[in-house]
């Protein structure tokens, strides 16, 4: 529609407000209360224009066809500077000393100093919280930190309190900020306009380089504030494709370890049984001079790599190239092997690429999601606030957890499942779908095989069995398969709840049976099925080829052909046999096969299960290098430490967890003599006389990009110009496919497999000796091994690891809230405090592995996924015994 | 304690019973004494300015001049009914009261096409709201009727006008009035559920209502399926928490779901996005209780009732200094003398009236001078007057002029919702400062033009309709 605006036309989209087309039209009309990522509220009346000959807030009028708006007379003028004047007499002069929105509209109305007129001494200050304050006398009742936490985080912390002319923004009851519900993702502090909210305060930026999270796989756009070679600020990019302006608390604040003391600056080499200080040259010699001797001694397969998907792709790509073409060997593997790698495996075999099969962008539209063994609100903040608004907007939510996480909580049906009956559940819910004529019958003839297959396995399991085996209700399952199956638009969402079982591939394989039964993949209407990859760089670690079976772009090692477009690019034979998975790498270097192990940014000692084992073989191996920015457990065990960069000092990309490339951008320089993995890689290869052919990471997506057609379209050049890209995007044309398989499934046949998979026992099952079912996973404000998020104030929101245990089971170890319990499997034990919580059932434990203190992976089990060996970190069976004093709050267990 | 501190309360005490309820309780509005026995509020108004000064002791009602010793114990508790009378036709306050309750409805709800024939009954009988914004009623239910449902219906009993006691008076006297034109109106939206929002200084009309609803309920006139007519209609009664601004739709709604009450942007206007998100009709209680009798009659019978522009009859509420106060069912267009001098009887006692405050604080004052107009939105209007819900209070000496100024002031910046900025920050202004504020040309301009809703855009006309009475 036209709208006439200061004398000329402009047009907007219908559904636009007086606002957008004064934007439009390029005036400039000043706001207070308004967000662009926030509804509109209408109540700073700062926007006022007159349209139609009325006087009104721009933000909160609807734009009419025809309607003349004025954004500048006299009258407007006047009233603006009022309206700001009667904002700001209440407040303290002290609210001009910090650059913030209000001051830029005051100094832009001419108002000084004097027109502060009220009286405070900072006395009601709140400073509980390690990152957020408030300073309520700062407060213009504008509202936005309210609707931000409303309607982004969807925490509801905030409420305005108070009427009239005392009205003002509290967290929680009203008592100290930090004992609110507020989860830190400090959307607040970045919308509020005065500075009531605010963020530690800092020196003044000089620089800002935009960059993506290195925490979990979301993918979210950030904008990293430095001055004189220092990270001093992290705010979201309110314009970045994921996260669109919101970030969580690791994302935001947890950065401070790239400055930590404790960083690795040398080489550290380990002489006479310690480790000590080298030099660069010393430690490289000594590298390649033992790499050399092993490989001539006992062949290139003696030697293995773990890569990182934690490092960036041109490093991935850097390693496996290093492996394969240097060394020799296909014996590399990565970390999203103990993560993510039955999602590669299951849905290749269903849709015929190894990642999610729809965007982001497609959660918005669901109205019906089912979330599968993912806590999403605390291991992937922001997605989890995404499913969080579509709850509020009126999706349905289902979610399978063995846990009453805040989702759980939030859903129309939690199917609480036993751990390790997902496949059976999934199953469960299969059969209703066929039986209650929810599949779609006309989409499974066009575009799917395997049904008669699945069926059979189905009439092997009536849903009685399904409860027996899960504790699930039948009602329960009933009513979660109706959501699903009547839903328009469901969507599928998963987590590691899925994929880290002994059957874990075979739960992907049914959990996607069901997006196939439905129709709702490969289709304009349906969700698809995305997994939500822990750590920031799981799928491009696979992606760029970090695996022993698998080169670039998904093309085989046992492939002659994909294998030959490597062999004759690098000039080097690639190896023909795969390599080794990295538990296989474990016994290997027990068994006296491998001889020298490589870890790149991984921190096996504490992350991989049945640490016992993995500590043995790392002492067993005649040489292990471990490349990483803190002396993490692995880095002491080590032979050879290498200094290496954080993602906030790197140049590259990741691929997010909807298989989008986004860039990566140097915000800071490694401290010391840290060097990134990339010059690590190179000079490594150079030590041993190899050549990697490239020279900056530009070069090796470059490289990567013309030998793995998936992503042939994508390079530095044109994310730096376009912004984020999907893969597949197979020429520098092509947008990038978000939601995939419209034309077809990549699969052989074109058609999508149904999974015909019985449930089988999970790996390790309770007993009298073991009876309780220990669960691992994730903390909000912690990630992973802990050790970037413990070198921050993180440490402060919880400082110590505990163990949840429903209130019947700590009353009958009689255990209160802290006191000591030991945990003891039947691989090891550990002691820590315990937390008595219904979120976690009778007879089942949680843990996270964030504090080597509490050394989870002690207890977990060798058990694996059959078809891709990922751990079944998610059962263990374990027993509790209470021990000696009450541990102290804040301590350490 | 709750201390009225109403305009109906300081015409009748001059202001002095604050002052002496607070000697007596030894405890200061706004605080609790020492050992927690006690805490005393001031709120704008309890509905007792027929007989003011008044308070309420818990959820009890008492008033009088004497209202110090009576919370004191040092004099008996007296809780005076209100003194009804209907000159002319009685639609609202019918003898004995419920009778024939619930009848309307039980032939309607089974009627093929009775929605469609409620809405065209009621627009025939051009039913505007009185709550104050006189939007006709039918309209309303046809833009609700015309949007997806799940629908509701509202009652608004959140009268909040100091000097207006009729919906206090309707809820009390006969809450299945009300009850059943709710429930008309439900029926005419195609709403299943109702809601009766009460402001908590009316704790008798609250408990009226929950008995009357109970007793529909267990006559079947309620609940799933009623009457075997394939019809469910439910209805529930919720508690304010003591705000004005509770009174205006956004906020109101916001009320009933739990959350403060606070005025929102329209549009999205309730009739579509409402309770919950969904369309949803407010009605005053006064509205809707004139609707049984429209459904009765006929639309066009109505309509001929007084003004062909405003149609009908309203509940005008005389306030204390009123020689005969009390609550009056008179025709729209009955003129303002009649009302003042032959219903009422002029001032009580032979004192001089000085300004008669029409509608509430926000309705705007009128000087002696000033009477014959007739009783009509559109004709006060041209004096700067809102009707409002038809309170009057009458004004003697007893109350200066400056005293009245800082007393709207006051009330404006006590019940501000605080949400926009004009408002809040004026009537703070105001407050401080009323004779300022009340000659403050830009401030009265921006309050008027660029508040978010109706209390802070009427505001100043109240101000400006004081400072313009001759006083002398």
């Amino acid at each position: 529609m036209e709208i006439t605006v200061d004398g000329g036309t402009v047009s907007v989209p219908d559904g636009s407000s007086v606002l957008t087309a004064t934007r439009t039209a390029g005036a400039d009309v000043p706001t207070l209360c308004h967000d662009d990522r926030l509804s509109p509220a209408g109540v700073c009346r700062v926007c006022l224009v007159r349209a139609d000959g009325e006087l009104v807030a721009a933000c909160v009028t609807p734009a009419r066809a025809g309607m003349v708006v004025e954004t500048s007379d006299e009258e407007i003028a006047d009233h603006v500077r009022l309206v700001v004047g009667l904002t700001i007499e209440t407040l303290p002069a002290r609210a001009l000393e910090t650059p913030s929105e209000l001051t830029a509209l005051c100094a832009r109305l001419g108002l000084g100093a004097e027109s502060f007129a009220g009286a405070s001494d900072g006395s009601r200050l709140d400073d509980s919280h390690p990152y957020l304050s408030l300073d309520p006398d700062l407060c213009i009742a504008c509202g936005r930190c309210v609707r931000m936490c409303d309607e982004v985080q969807g925490t509801f912390a905030l409420s305005l309190v108070g009427r009239g002319a005392d009205t003002e923004v509290c967290a929680g009851d009203g008592g100290r900020w930090v004992d609110s519900a507020c989860v830190s993702c400090g959307g607040c502090a970045d919308t509020c306009p005065t500075g009531a909210i605010s963020t530690p305060p800092t020196a003044v930026a000089t620089r800002t380089t935009r960059t993506t999270c290195g925490y979990c796989g979301v993918g979210c756009t950030l904008d990293v504030h430095t001055r004189d070679d220092r990270v001093v600020a992290v705010t979201p990019d309110r314009g970045g494709e994921v996260n669109r302006g919101h970030a969580c608390v690791k994302g935001r604040f947890a950065h401070g370890y790239v400055h930590s003391a404790d960083r690795l600056t040398t080489p550290l080499l380990r002489r006479h049984g310690e480790l000590e200080p080298a030099s660069w040259d010393e430690a490289l010699a000594h590298v390649a001079g033992r790499l050399g001797r092993i490989r001539s001694e006992h062949g290139p397969d003696a030697i293995a790599a773990i890569s990182s998907a934690r490092a960036t792709n041109e490093e991935n790509y850097l390693l496996q190239k290093l492996m394969r073409a240097v060394v020799g060997t296909n014996n590399v593997d990565n970390c999203s092997r103990v993560c993510h790698s039955p999602s590669a495996v299951g849905l290749s075999a269903a849709f015929g690429l190894a990642g999610g099969t729809n965007p982001m962008e497609d959660l918005d539209r669901a109205d019906m999601i089912l979330l599968a063994g993912s806590n999403a609100t605390e291991a992937h903040p922001v997605v989890g606030a995404r499913i969080r608004q579509a709850v509020l907007r009126g999706a349905r939510l289902v979610v399978v957890d063995p846990r009453r996480t805040e989702l759980a909580a939030l859903a129309d049906v939690h199917l609480r499942g036993l751990p390790g009956s997902n496949v059976a559940l999934f199953n469960g819910l299969a059969r209703l779908l066929l039986e209650n004529g929810w599949a779609d019958l006309d989409f499974l003839a066009a575009r799917a095989s395997g049904l008669d297959d699945l069926q059979e396995v189905l009439t092997q399991l009536p849903l009685e069995r399904v409860e027996e085996i899960s504790g699930v209700s039948r009602s329960q399952m009933r009513a979660a398969a109706q959501l699903y199956g009547e839903a328009a638009h469901p969507a599928i969402v998963y987590g590691l709840g899925v994929t880290e079982h002994a059957h874990g591939t075979d739960g992907v394989r049914t959990l996607a049976n069901l997006a196939i039964l439905r129709g709702a993949v490969g289709t304009e209407d349906g969700g698809g099925v995305i997994p939500l990859r822990g750590q920031n760089n799981v799928q491009g670690a696979s992606d760029m080829g970090a695996l022993p079976d698998l080169l670039p772009g998904y093309q085989k090692v046992v492939d002659t052909a994909d294998r030959r477009r490597f062999s004759e690019a690098w000039g080097v034979p690639v190896p023909p046999r795969p390599g080794l998975r990295i538990p296989e790498m474990f016994e290997a270097m027990r068994s006296g096969r491998v001889h020298a192990l490589y870890v790149m940014g991984e921190d096996i000692a504490q992350t991989d299960p049945d640490s016992t084992h993995v500590r043995a073989a790392i002492e067993e191996c005649e040489l292990v290098i471990s490349q990483e920015i803190f002396l993490s457990e692995t880095a002491r065990l080590a032979d050879v430490v290498l200094p290496a960069a954080s993602f906030l000092e790197k140049d590259g990309t990741f691929v997010n967890f909807d298989r989008r490339f986004l860039r990566v951008r140097p915000t800071v320089t490694p401290p010391g003599s840290a060097r990134t993995d990339f010059d690590i890689l190179t000079s490594v290869a150079a030590a041993l006389g190899g050549d990697l052919g490239v020279r900056t990471p530009a070069e090796a997506l470059e490289e990567c990009a013309r030998l793995a057609p998936l992503f042939a379209g994508v390079s530095h050049e044109r994310l730096d110009r376009e912004g984020g890209l999907h893969w597949p995007c197979r020429s520098a044309r092509d947008p990038g496919e978000g939601r995939l398989y419209l034309d077809g499934f990549a699969t052989p046949s074109g058609r999508t497999q149904l999974a015909a998979r019985p449930w089988l026992p999970p790996g390790e099952e309770p007993s009298t000796e073991f009876p309780v079912v220990l669960i691992t996973g994730r903390r909000l404000v912690h990630y992973n091994a802990g050790t970037m998020t413990r070198r921050t104030p993180n440490a402060d929101l919880r400082p110590a690891e505990q163990i949840d245990l429903h209130p019947a089971d700590a009353d009958r170890l009689g255990v209160g809230e802290g006191d000591p319990v030991e945990v003891t499997s039947r691989r090891g034990s550990l002691v820590v405090g315990v937390h008595r919580t219904e979120a976690t059932s009778p007879g089942q434990a949680f843990l996270a592995f964030h504090f080597p203190e509490v050394p989870t992976n002690r207890l977990t089990s060798e058990a694996a996924d059959a078809q891709t060996a990922c751990p079944e970190y998610k059962v263990t069976a374990v027993r509790l015994r209470p021990v000696g004093p009450a541990i102290p709050a804040g301590g350490a267990g | 304690m709750r201390v009225c501190a109403g305009t109906g309360c300081l015409a009748a005490s001059g202001g002095a019973h604050v002052v002496s309820v607070e000697r007596a309780l030894g405890v200061r509005t706004g605080a609790c004494s020492p050992d927690g026995a006690v805490s005393l509020q001031e709120v704008r108004c309890v509905g007792y300015c027929y007989a003011g000064p008044a308070a309420l002791d818990d959820d009890l009602p008492c008033a009088g001049p004497n209202l110090a010793d009576q919370l004191t114990g040092k004099s008996p508790r007296v809780d005076p009914e209100v003194p009804v009378c209907s000159p002319g036709p009685r639609l609202l306050l019918r003898e004995p009261p419920g009778s024939r309750a619930w009848q309307i409805w039980q032939e309607a709800v089974s009627r093929p096409g009775a929605a469609a024939a409620i809405r065209d009954e009621v627009g025939r009988a051009r039913l505007r709201g009185r709550g104050g914004a006189g939007f006709p009623a039918a309209s309303k239910w046809s833009a609700v009727a015309s949007h997806p449902g799940p629908r509701f219906v509202v009652a608004n009993g959140d009268e909040g006008d100091p000097g207006s006691f009729a919906d206090r008076l309707l809820m009390e006297r006969d809450p299945a009035l009300v009850l059943e034109g709710l429930a008309l109106a439900g029926l005419a939206c195609g709403a299943a559920r109702g809601f009766v929002y009460v402001r908590s200084e009316y704790p008798r009309a609250r408990a009226a209502l929950v008995r009357a609803v109970a007793s529909a309920r267990a006559a079947g006139h309620l609940g799933a399926d009623v009457h075997s007519s394939g019809v469910d209609f439910d209805v529930a009664v919720v508690s304010g928490h003591g705000s004005y601004v509770a009174g205006e739709e956004t906020s109101l709604l916001r009320s009933i779901v739990g959350l403060r009450g606070t005025v929102h942007p329209r549009p999205p206007y309730p009739v579509q996005k409402g309770l919950s998100g969904r369309p949803t009709a407010v009605n005053n209680v006064e509205t809707l209780a004139a609707v049984p009798g429209i459904v009765a009659a006929g639309g066009a019978a109505y309509a001929r009732l007084g003004d062909p522009q405003e149609t009908g009859t309203m509940l005008v509420s005389l306030g204390q200094r009123f020689a005969r106060p009390g609550a009056y069912e008179v025709e729209l267009g009955t003129p303002l003398r009649t009302i003042v001098e032959d219903l009422g009887g002029g001032v009580a006692g032979g004192s001089r009236l000085r300004a008669l405050q029409v509608g509430g604080p926000l309705g705007g004052f009128l000087g002696p001078d000033q009477l014959d107009v007739p009783l009509l939105e559109s004709a006060l209007a041209g004096l700067g007057v809102s009707l409002g819900h038809g309170g009057l209070v009458a004004i003697d000496d007893t109350v200066s002029r400056d005293r009245l100024l800082a007393h709207v002031w006051r009330f404006g910046a006590a019940e501000s919702c605080g949400a926009c900025t004009p408002c809040r920050e004026g009537t703070r202004r105001g407050a401080r400062d009323p004779g300022g504020a009340s000659e403050d040309r830009p401030l009265l301009s921006l309050m008027e033009q660029a508040s978010l809703c109706a209390f802070g855009r009427r505001l100043p006309a109240a101000i400006r309709s004081l400072t313009a009475l001759r006083w002398n």
